[in-house]
């Protein structure tokens, strides 16, 4: 990772998360959106044209499409058809129970990769989490996509409860000619009720750190090189990239460092009424979000690794940002000093 | 590298202008390339309608760097970015 040229600031994000609606038609007891009803105020149609115009013109590349359940737009085929014909990628998350074979064909292009959402290897751990039936329908959906060819991959919300699952969820996925991509909980949306229930023990997150060294191939895309070992450093994740590489527009438009953090203070500004180059290079809230320094992380043997970690994790558990992320690999270490290879 | 071929971004891979130079996309992965090349590069170039040779001759004009430094200086980066898979060379007919 090239941090020294993203320190200098680029002039568009690398990819923008983009939470398309509140609308879902399960309700995951970890769900960081807290979704479920369509709310008042979502982007119409002609809105998310010009979100995706304003995007494309600054040659963002990709769009990471979330909610919410995005199928529940009706929609939403068409707008991910408009950011195809502009040359953007958009990597949908899905829970999959929309996903039917004439709704894959219409993913078919190059341009689309699919996250679908389980948390278990089979319903019995799955459905508790996700909701009843929505692991055969996440299945069946995987099997629509493979036919077609579409890159897609399971992803897994890390809890006490999928942490089992892991070994299972990557043959699971290999299955289907997948990986698996584990994404972390975090205690916003719902997972601020269910986080202490479902979090990792300090125990299991270093024997995840483990398991995450052991197997390179399972991707972990969002903030987990708080965790990560050396073994994934070529991998590239070791700091956090919102508002230097990415940032998130909510449903109703407003534009937040990222998914995770969406509270009032972190509010940068709201498309259309504003320009998104102007939010992008003149926001308050991002510039500051730019400076963020972890301070007492900077003498840690570990700080080239991970950056202080997650600043959304250190702001939902300590309500305050420029702390470090409270499940750095040595405050775990700092608990259970014989349990991990990788210190 | 061949002064009078023009290079073409590979298939899947997008390319845009920054203050150190030239960020690639590439979404077959690895996803991202900085190239710190300042302005010696426009990203247009890479639509495949100047060649090298034309590239090169334009650098001369914006600096009065010796043009043997700027043809061996353009011709690194184009086998790097060629060997990386980010671009496509083709002769010009």
């Amino acid at each position: 990772m090239a941090n020294q040229y993203v320190e200098m600031g680029l002039s568009a994000p690398v990819n923008v998360t983009w939470e398309v609606t509140y609308a879902c038609n399960l309700a995951c007891i970890h769900c960081l959106s807290d979704a479920g009803r369509r709310r008042a105020g979502e982007l119409t149609t002609t809105q998310c044209l010009r979100v995706i115009d304003s995007l494309s013109d600054l040659n963002v590349f990709q769009f990471n499409i979330g909610g919410g359940e995005p199928f529940m737009r009706p929609d939403f085929l068409d707008l991910m058809a408009y950011a195809h014909e502009k040359g953007m990628v958009t990597c949908i998350s899905t829970n999959g129970t929309l996903v039917d074979e004439e709704i894959a064909r219409r993913l078919d292009n190059e341009l689309v990769y699919i996250q679908v959402s389980l948390d278990g290897a089979t319903p019995a751990s799955n459905d508790p989490i996700r909701g009843h039936g929505s692991f055969n329908k996440a299945v069946k959906a995987l099997a629509y996509l493979r036919k077609r060819d579409i890159d897609v991959s399971i992803n897994t919300v890390l809890t006490r409860l999928s942490f089992p699952e892991l070994d299972k969820l990557v043959d699971l996925a290999s299955d289907f000619g997948a990986k698996l991509r584990v994404s972390r909980f975090r205690p916003s949306g719902r997972g601020v009720r269910s986080w202490s229930q479902l979090n990792l023990s300090r125990d299991q997150m270093l024997d995840f750190s483990l398991w995450l060294s052991e197997h390179l191939s399972v991707s972990t895309g969002d903030s987990f090189f708080s965790v990560s070992t050396e073994d994934r450093r070529s991998l590239g994740l070791n700091m956090c990239g919102a508002c230097k590489m990415t940032c998130c527009i909510s449903p109703d438009g407003d534009v937040y460092p990222c998914a995770f953090l969406q509270d009032a203070e972190f509010l940068a500004g709201k498309l259309p009424r504003e320009e998104f180059s102007d939010i992008w290079h003149d926001s308050p809230v991002f510039a500051s979000f730019r400076e963020l320094e972890i301070k007492s992380c900077e003498s840690c043997h570990r700080f080239d690794l991970c950056h202080g970690g997650c600043p959304a994790i250190a702001y939902h558990t300590q309500r305050k940002l420029g702390l470090p992320d409270p499940e750095c690999l040595v405050n775990c270490v700092t608990v259970k000093p014989l349990r991990s290879k990788a210190v | 590298m061949a002064l009078r071929k023009t290079y073409i971004l590979a298939d899947g891979v997008q390319v845009r202008r920054e203050t150190f130079g030239l960020l690639f996309y590439n979404y077959r992965g690895p996803r991202l390339y900085f190239l710190p090349s300042k302005d010696l590069f426009d990203s247009e170039f890479f639509d495949g309608h100047q060649s090298a040779a034309d590239l090169i001759g334009t650098i001369c004009t914006r600096h009065d760097w010796p043009r043997n430094w700027i043809e061996d200086r353009v011709e690194q980066v184009l086998t790097l970015l060629e060997s990386k898979g980010l671009i496509h060379g083709q002769s010009i007919c």
